[in-house]
């Protein structure tokens, strides 16, 4: 082979490089940038944040959701915890379901198989998600558990475990 | 006739020349990305909702919104129009360039109102009546 038609041959070489290269970098940063930021973890504590606020503070449970000077459940809260909760759940743009499910158990603290009382709002159909985690699983929804004792009726000490679902799929997985 | 010596360094000048033309490019293209319209409406619209997720009733925020503002500005977007608010169905809406916007709903129940104020954006959060 003669050297010009060996440069020639270098440089088709050299330009399927940079098509390569260039090819390469584009797809790489459309996989990154294309990729939704995935929010539902934090969105997911926050809320149990929220709830633990609300139904608890400085280690008592809240004078509303009982009610000290009789001793009793406060029963309209119960029924409505979201709204005393300063919780909004509606489903808005894109989605018929609400994207949330919320569930607050009180257990007595020495003996937690003793359930005293269950809150739960949202749409309960996410909840057997939460079994599913880990690799695989992205597309289904995020669950953020917490778990503290607060003291309330009669000095009772309960264990109060929060449980969150946030599914919001569509805007936070590719 | 010219020689060869000087063919091979103007061959090798046009080569390297070309490269850094082509480096240039790639990295305008990546920078582009990071700060595109798109890119910070969705990340600055799900970054405010958890911020009022995350507030009580009575805070006020002032977030540095000085490279949406930009972008907005260049889009022909008013500094009003960038961020809305619907305190109705709790959904943050940030718009950075004609015909596109991205929303992202929160869940903490209280009544938001926003307004620019010079590189910043300036969110209060109020109880709702």
């Amino acid at each position: 082979m003669n050297k010009k038609a060996e440069e020639k041959i270098i440089s088709v070489y050299w330009f399927i490089i940079l098509v390569v290269v260039a090819g390469g970098v584009f797809l790489m940063v459309n996989v990154f940038y294309g990729a939704p930021y995935d929010v539902r973890n934090i969105e997911a504590n926050l809320l149990s944040e929220q709830i633990a606020n609300c139904i608890a503070s400085e280690g008592k449970v809240s004078s509303n959701l009982i009610d000290y000077s009789q001793n009793v459940w406060l029963e309209e809260f119960i029924d409505h915890f979201t709204d005393h909760c300063s919780l909004n759940f509606n489903p808005t743009g894109e989605w018929e379901k609400t994207q949330y499910y919320v569930e607050v158990n009180f257990y007595d603290a020495f003996d937690i198989r003793n359930l005293i009382l269950n809150m739960s709002e949202g749409n309960s159909n996410w909840k057997p998600d939460c079994e599913l985690q880990g690799k695989g699983y992205d597309k289904l929804v995020v669950c953020s558990k917490k778990e503290f004792y607060a003291e309330g009726l009669s000095e009772n000490i309960y264990l109060i475990k929060i449980l969150t679902v946030v599914r919001k799929t569509e805007q936070n997985v590719k | 006739m010219r020689n060869k010596k000087g063919d091979i360094l103007m061959e090798n000048l046009i080569f390297i020349i070309l490269n850094l033309v082509f480096l240039g490019i790639l990295v305008l293209f990546l920078l582009n990305q990071g700060n595109g319209a798109i890119f910070l409406e969705r990340t600055s619209a799900k970054q405010i909702s958890l911020l009022i997720d995350a507030s009580p009733p009575n805070s006020v925020l002032k977030l540095n919104f000085e490279k949406p503002m930009e972008i907005a500005k260049d889009n022909g977007i008013a500094m009003e129009d960038i961020i809305k608010i619907d305190n109705e169905k709790n959904v943050v809406t940030i718009s950075l360039k004609e015909k596109s916007s991205y929303s992202y709903h929160f869940f903490n129940d209280v009544e938001v109102d926003s307004y620019p104020n010079s590189i910043y954006y300036i969110i209060t959060i109020e109880e709702k009546i």
